[in-house]
């Protein structure tokens, strides 16, 4: 009598078709497309000449800063004082993993989407109009951009868009670099060039920032930042999907919907941000200082009275530890130096280097 | 034992061969090798647990063998199952309903089920075998609400449902009134008569005696007997029982005759109670010995009254198969009343 | 031997006609469909499942002064908008309510005929074993999907009734018309029905390993709560994306603009994964069982 193991076959067989269609997908995602081969420089100047201001597409971000997820810290309460309110969405969007939707149509129009659970917040830039809407708790700002800013204003959500965090890296590159070029990728179903930024320092925390340049246009297609001692990358941020098409205009077109608090809010004059990487720091007055060169840059914020980081709060006290002179906000690629004094100290550096820079 | 004498294959409607179930280290089916001609009403008879429900979901495909073929309609079981059954019919088990729905709506439900049947003809053919069950009344009532027998009828309209070649009934009686225990065995007549093989499993002998052409014995797993009625009871010994008040004259002729009337202890159950039945009697006793196939009975009757013997009474019996079936299987055997 | 000589013709000839050919089977899913919508215990489930959006409502509107501030933000845009009743009933049922009557469904799919003893003659009738299974899926996935219908339309007919209706204002913070709404809510409806196939499967095959209906009811339930808490787990994050619930509450993506399709088509292939391994481990079990019930 045959016995009726064959009848199993299907079952033992589906986990393994279903396994195989996963890893053929990844593996399908990596498979080298091989463009020509290009010298560093070469790509370099592909990305400083790549033109693509339209367009549309998904981009992946996620962190591994060694912080806690800053979304189950929102524990000093959201009527907080405006600068920890500030703080904690700064560091939520360093810290949490997002997916974000942006679509750019030139300079002066552009919509990101950071798209939470559940909830969405909008930044839209619509020739002089920008508008920040959250829908968690259904609030929109509004700013006018001045007129000689140019293209230059971007939210902080702007901020972590491949393309805008590869150029400030791209900006950074000096002899202390070492540029290489690594295999081809595929990034969002494109072939791009692997470009490998090496700092040339011991001082940095930073070991490698890897950038897929576009092989047809040169737009940068993701970023990898890694830390000294890790494979992984601290920071990763890349298009999952990418359409060079113009957007629906009626995508920048954006009206507050009834019953939201809108609220008008002047533009700061911002500095550029530092270059390595962190998103600016949003609310940030004073005029900061930055001392030393590339990857060893450090960025001082002075003391002022209203500005402080409240170091009291509990969100504060959960993520530093404290230091002779103050108290350290350590990541795996950044450092913050909070002295007692109120002066604020941030670089892709150890500790130590902050000591050193704020003992100055 | 005697085994029907067996034409063809084909002529057979069920053929098992070392047809054997264990669940786990107990053996259930034992080496089964059954033979059930086409045509015949077929009773398969045991005591409880003896196989004879395991043996039919094997059958019809519900278990898996451990051992041995099947051929059901002279095709290979469970190979092909989808063609064999929609010509079966079958209650294993007792029926089985959907107690929310009607009578009739779980016939619609469970012929909706075989591909075969056809759709056009599914409510006059539910109305007819429920009509032939008896059920016509309580067609749209509840199952919930129906009694132990009127599900038995149920159950047994449903093997009923389409045109069969073979119907299956295990132990369709039970949970019967008197009068529907008549009217499941008329039922099963009729289907003979229209050409149908009934296999109907009992534990019940006189339900078998009634109303079977052939039939086979089951004891703990193990096929003891099987064959038609006749060459069963003929398997038997025939006995003369003698009434008389010159228990010493007649004993003496029996025994001169080759005979052995014996004592009522030594002569099995049947003739214990016969003789317990005697002693309470007023004509005299009762004697009772197997009959050699030697001697003739009014060979006998005439020895007996030459020798002055006052014979009250003299009758030849045929070997009940109750007897044949208790000395078949044993201790535990559900003998009817 | 043979007696059948002896056969009478039959009653009427027309009832002994035959099919030469088997049906596909479209006939028994109808009947199974009638089975399950005539069952009292259903009709109770999709009554219940109707009473989440409907105790919302009537609770936000009676409590309607200011928000609470907890939950999801769109509850409180129930009074804004009506037509988002729908969608918070469903967001409210997706971890339990729903998970519990598709539970219910798929694990008495096979337990629960084998527990009637219908299993036997439903075999034997013969419906072939890999049919039933079929059948009982697609009559489980048709439960999901009156599930989410019944509760989006339950809640979007109380919205209107006890709130004002106009159009919506989606996560993006546009604002669409009331029939793009109505599309959308459909849309979100068939998002949770994706969400619960894989579910549906797991119960299927729970069913098929045991007779005892309940036994598979609970186990299914449970199996929904453990990939729920799993999914918030951070210790178990590589295992998030292969949680069948992990897609459940991303139907959130339907309310954006434009539609971020992404999470339908991830939701939806997962659940393939999920019904294609727990089909073929249905089939395994069931084409080998002895039905002994
Ligand atoms: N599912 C099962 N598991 C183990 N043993 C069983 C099972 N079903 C029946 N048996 C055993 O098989 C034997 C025969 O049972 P069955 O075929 O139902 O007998 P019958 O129908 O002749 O009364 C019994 O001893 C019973 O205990
Ligand atoms: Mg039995």
């Amino acid at each position: 009598m045959p016995r009726t193991w064959h009848r199993w076959i299907p079952a033992a067989a589906a986990p393994v078709v279903v396994g195989a269609v996963v890893l053929g997908g990844v593996f399908a995602a990596s498979a080298s497309a091989d463009p020509a081969d290009k010298t560093p420089q070469q790509v370099l100047e592909l990305a400083a000449s790549s033109t693509v201001d339209t367009f549309s597409g998904t981009i992946e971000q996620s962190s591994n800063l060694g912080l806690p997820d800053a979304s189950g810290l929102g524990g000093t309460g959201s009527s907080g004082s405006s600068n920890d309110g500030d703080l904690s969405s700064a560091l939520e969007l360093l810290t949490a993993s997002h997916t974000l939707r942006v679509y750019v149509d030139g300079p002066t129009q552009s919509r990101v989407q950071i798209l939470d659970d559940m909830a969405e917040r909008d930044a839209i830039r619509n020739g002089d109009d920008l508008w920040l809407y959250d829908s968690k708790d259904a609030s929109a700002v509004h700013s006018t951009v001045p007129a000689d800013a140019s293209g230059s204003t971007e939210t902080p959500a702007e901020a972590l868009t491949p393309a805008e965090l590869a150029t400030k890296f791209l900006d950074a590159v000096d002899p202390s670099t070492k540029v290489t070029v690594g295999d081809p990728v595929k990034v969002a179903g494109r072939s791009a060039y692997d470009l490998i930024l090496t700092p040339d320092s011991s001082t940095t925390l930073v070991s490698r920032v890897d950038i897929a340049v576009d092989a047809d246009t040169g737009l940068p297609l993701s970023v990898d930042v890694f830390a000294q001692g890790s494979s992984d990358p601290a920071f990763h941020v890349a298009f999952s999907s990418l359409s060079l098409d113009a957007p629906s205009a009626d995508l920048f077109d954006f009206t507050p919907p009834s019953g939201t608090d809108v609220t008008e809010k002047a533009l700061p004059n911002r500095a550029d941000a530092p270059a390595d990487g962190s998103a600016p720091d949003a609310g940030s007055h004073p005029e900061p200082t930055v001392t030393g060169t590339g990857w060893d840059t450090i960025v001082e914020l002075p003391a002022s009275g209203d500005a402080t980081l409240p170091s009291d709060t509990s969100m504060l006290s959960q993520l530093t530890t404290p230091v002779e002179g103050g108290h350290v906000l350590q990541t795996t690629l950044l450092t913050v130096l909070i002295t007692d004094d109120g002066r604020v100290l941030a670089g892709a550096v150890p500790v130590d280097s902050l000591l050193a820079a704020a003992a100055q | 034992m005697t085994t029907a004498v067996i034409a063809s294959p084909s002529e057979l409607a069920i053929k098992t061969d070392g047809l054997t179930k264990r669940f786990g280290r107990q053996t259930v089916v034992d080496d089964l090798a059954l033979s059930v001609p086409r045509g015949s009403v077929f009773g398969f008879l045991g005591p409880n647990g003896s196989g004879k429900t395991t043996t039919i979901r094997m059958l019809l495909g519900l278990a898996q063998a451990s051992a041995g073929d099947i051929s059901v309609l002279g095709e290979r079981m469970p190979q092909r199952l989808g063609g064999v059954l929609p010509r079966v019919g079958a209650l294993i088990e007792g029926p089985g309903f959907y107690p929310f729905l009607s009578g009739s709506a779980n016939l619609h439900r469970l012929d909706s089920a075989d591909g075969f049947a056809p759709r056009g003809t599914r409510s006059e053919r539910v109305a007819h075998a429920l009509d032939r069950v008896g059920l016509s009344h309580a067609a749209d009532k509840k199952v919930r609400a129906y009694s132990l027998g009127m599900k038995q009828r149920l159950g047994i309209a449903n093997a009923l449902l389409a045109p069969r070649d073979l119907i299956v009934l295990d132990e369709p009686t039970n949970g019967l009134d008197p009068q529907g225990t008549r009217e499941v065995r008329s039922l099963i007549r009729s289907l003979a008569d229209e050409g149908t093989t009934v296999f109907v499993s009992s534990h019940l002998l006189a339900e078998i005696e009634q109303m079977c052409t052939h039939a086979a014995v089951m004891r703990a797993g193990r096929l003891v007997a099987q064959g038609t009625l006749d060459e069963l009871r003929s398997a038997g010994a025939t006995r003369v029982s003698i009434t008389t008040p010159d228990v010493e004259a007649a004993t003496r002729v029996l025994l001169a005759l080759g005979l052995d009337p014996g004592l009522p202890d030594a002569t099995g159950p049947v003739a214990a109670s016969v003789a317990g039945a005697a002693s309470a009697g007023q004509p005299g006793t009762i004697l009772s010995a197997a009959l050699p196939e030697a001697v003739a009975p009014e060979d006998i009757v005439a020895k007996l009254v030459a020798d002055g013997v006052r014979v009250r009474g003299f009758s030849v019996d045929h070997a009940s198969l109750e007897d044949l079936f208790v000395a078949l299987t044993g201790e535990g055997f559900d003998v009817v009343q | 031997m043979s007696s059948s000589d002896s056969g009478a013709t039959p009653v009427r000839s027309g009832l002994t006609e035959r099919r030469n050919r088997r049906s596909v089977g479209l006939g028994f899913f109808a009947s199974e469909l009638a089975v399950l919508f005539r069952r009292r215990r259903t009709w109770a489930m999709l009554l219940a499942l109707a009473a989440v959006p409907i105790l919302i409502a009537v609770a936000v509107r009676i409590s309607s002064s200011g928000s609470s501030g907890r939950g999801p933000a769109f509850i409180d845009s129930i009074t804004q908008n009506g037509l988002f009743v729908g969608v918070a009933g469903l967001t409210i049922a997706i971890p339990l309510f729903l998970p519990l009557t598709v539970g219910v469904v798929s694990g008495d799919s096979i337990a629960g005929e084998a527990n009637t003893a219908t299993l036997r003659y439903l075999l034997v009738s013969p419906v072939g074993r890999i049919r039933l299974l079929v059948v009982k899926y697609l009559a489980a996935a048709v439960f999901c999907l009156a599930a989410t219908l019944t509760l989006s339309i339950a809640g979007i007919l109380i919205g209107i009734a006890l709130f004002p209706v106009g159009p919506v204002t989606l996560l993006s913070g546009d604002t669409v018309s009331i029939g793009d709404s109505l599309v959308r809510s459909l849309l979100i409806a068939l998002y949770a029905t994706v969400s619960l196939l894989g579910l549906s499967a797991i119960g299927l095959f729970i069913s098929t390993l045991t007779d005892a209906p309940v036994g598979a009811m609970a186990a299914t339930v449970v199996l929904s709560i453990v990939a729920q808490v799993l999914d918030s787990l951070s210790q178990t994050e590589w295992l998030h994306p292969w949680l069948f619930s992990h897609y459940w509450l991303n139907f959130a993506d339907l309310l954006r603009q434009p539609i971020e399709w992404s999470s339908f088509g991830q939701n939806a292939l997962l659940q393939l994964g999920y019904v294609f391994v727990f089909g073929a481990l249905a089939y395994g079990r069931f084409s080998s069982k002895d039905i002994l019930s």
